[in-house]
């Protein structure tokens, strides 16, 4: 579960941001890109677990699903994750999961056919914001 | 793509952390494609390891991925508690795109390279290392960079060229660039060098030169070998780590294996 991995690093660098700038995390926002396909219950469920007994036990935290758009750097036209997902096998799938970009080898711009997409949006888990009280 | 608040990225941090477990990270670069730095990489991660120290090989040549063909790896990463377990093979863990996309294309633009990059090294939980060999992409920008701001103190480079102009010319920019960025360099390995004569003595004045115009030495010249693309037919890094190249590679990098400051993890089988 690479996830586990993910949301401790965003823990630390919530809690760096909060030493850096001298005070206590309130509430931080984290987006999840609908790209990496994380399950939102999991997500939740860690960051309850990981942060129990910490000092950011008791921030808010506010988790924000991002879509995912990619566009065909071969026609311009931009997508959304889902016009291309039904074309994806299951490990196809599991390959994104692991690492977004991956979405090039194996699916196709429905559009002009080639397999050469950037991702603008919505790619996998990010921190968005760290409020800090006093 | 948006960044973290503040345009900070927390997989720098977590790669950071990793990176603290890895004694040394060396860097195998040629700048041009096709001088045989894959297997320069792998041949050199298989003589550590079993030299008995704990290795990984980080195959950081997203377009033209080849350390997993190599060591025989087709297996996906495990997922573990603290990351993605690499396939070990031959005493080395490998941690290479292709082990996700199997044999698919991948392409990407450089933004993208560097983003399966970085998520690989965020997401692959090594453990203790002694040595962190990475295959390099034959660019010499964003990869390269990425990885010397991150872990600037535990970084080494060895540079291959081929003996041709082209390689060389190429091989220098590279120098330039770790110079210019002081990242400190092991030094030069000519390779491919064929002998004049058969089996007589290589000439590799080129890669001389090159070593000798930057102040670093020349770590040894190794010769062209048949049994390389046989070995790497059959995908078995013990037939590579048997061939002429193999010996002479272990003959060029042993007196600089002390100087990596690397500590033996496992006993040596030797």
């Amino acid at each position: 579960m690479h996830e586990l991995a993910l949301i401790q690093g965003i823990l630390d660098s919530v809690n760096d941001a909060s030493a850096r700038q001298g005070g206590k995390v309130t509430r931080f926002k984290i987006g999840v890109g609908e790209l990496a396909q994380f399950d939102p219950k999991l997500l939740r469920q860690l960051f309850a677990d990981l942060t129990r007994g910490t000092p950011l036990q008791h921030a808010k935290v506010m988790i924000v699903p991002e879509k995912s758009r990619v566009r065909c750097i071969s026609c311009g036209v931009t997508w959304d994750f889902q016009d291309l997902a039904k074309q994806l096998t299951v490990s196809d799938r599991e390959m994104v999961h692991f690492l977004p970009e991956l979405l090039n080898s194996c699916a196709k711009c429905p559009s002009c056919s080639k397999s050469y997409f950037e991702i603008e949006d919505g790619r996998s888990i990010r921190v968005i914001e760290v409020v800090l009280g006093a | 793509m948006p960044e973290d608040h503040q345009g900070t990225d927390f997989r720098k941090g977590m790669i950071r952390k990793r990176l603290e477990k890895v004694r040394k990270i060396l860097l195998v670069l040629s700048g041009k494609g096709g001088v045989g730095k894959s297997v320069v990489s792998a041949t050199l991660a298989a003589m550590l390891a079993d030299s008995g120290f704990k290795v990984g090989l980080m195959d950081a040549d997203i377009y033209g991925p080849s350390s997993a063909l190599l060591f025989d790896a087709h297996t996906l990463p495990k997922e573990g508690k603290a990351g993605l377990m690499p396939p070990a093979r031959g005493g080395v863990e490998i941690m290479s795109v292709d082990l996700f996309a199997a044999g698919k294309p991948v392409p990407l633009t450089g933004h993208g390279a560097r983003q399966v990059v970085l998520e690989m090294l965020a997401l692959t939980d090594w453990g203790e290392l002694d040595c962190l060999v990475v295959d390099m992409p034959p660019a010499t920008g964003d990869i390269m960079m990425a990885l010397t701001s991150i872990a600037k103190d535990e970084v080494a480079a060895v540079v291959v060229t081929m003996p041709d102009r082209l390689s060389t010319t190429v091989a220098h920019r590279v120098l330039e660039i770790l110079r210019s960025g002081r990242v400190p360099i092991v030094g030069v390995l000519g390779n491919m060098i064929r002998s004049e004569s058969g089996d007589g003595p290589v000439k590799g004045g080129a890669a001389q030169r090159l070593a000798r115009e930057f102040g670093v030495p020349l770590l040894g010249l190794l010769p062209y070998d048949s049994g390389v693309t046989e070995a790497v037919e059959k995908s078995s890094i013990r037939a590579l780590m048997s061939t002429r190249f193999a010996a002479k590679l272990h003959e060029s990098m042993n007196p600089y294996i002390g100087g990596l400051h690397l500590r033996r993890r496992k006993p040596s089988k030797s």
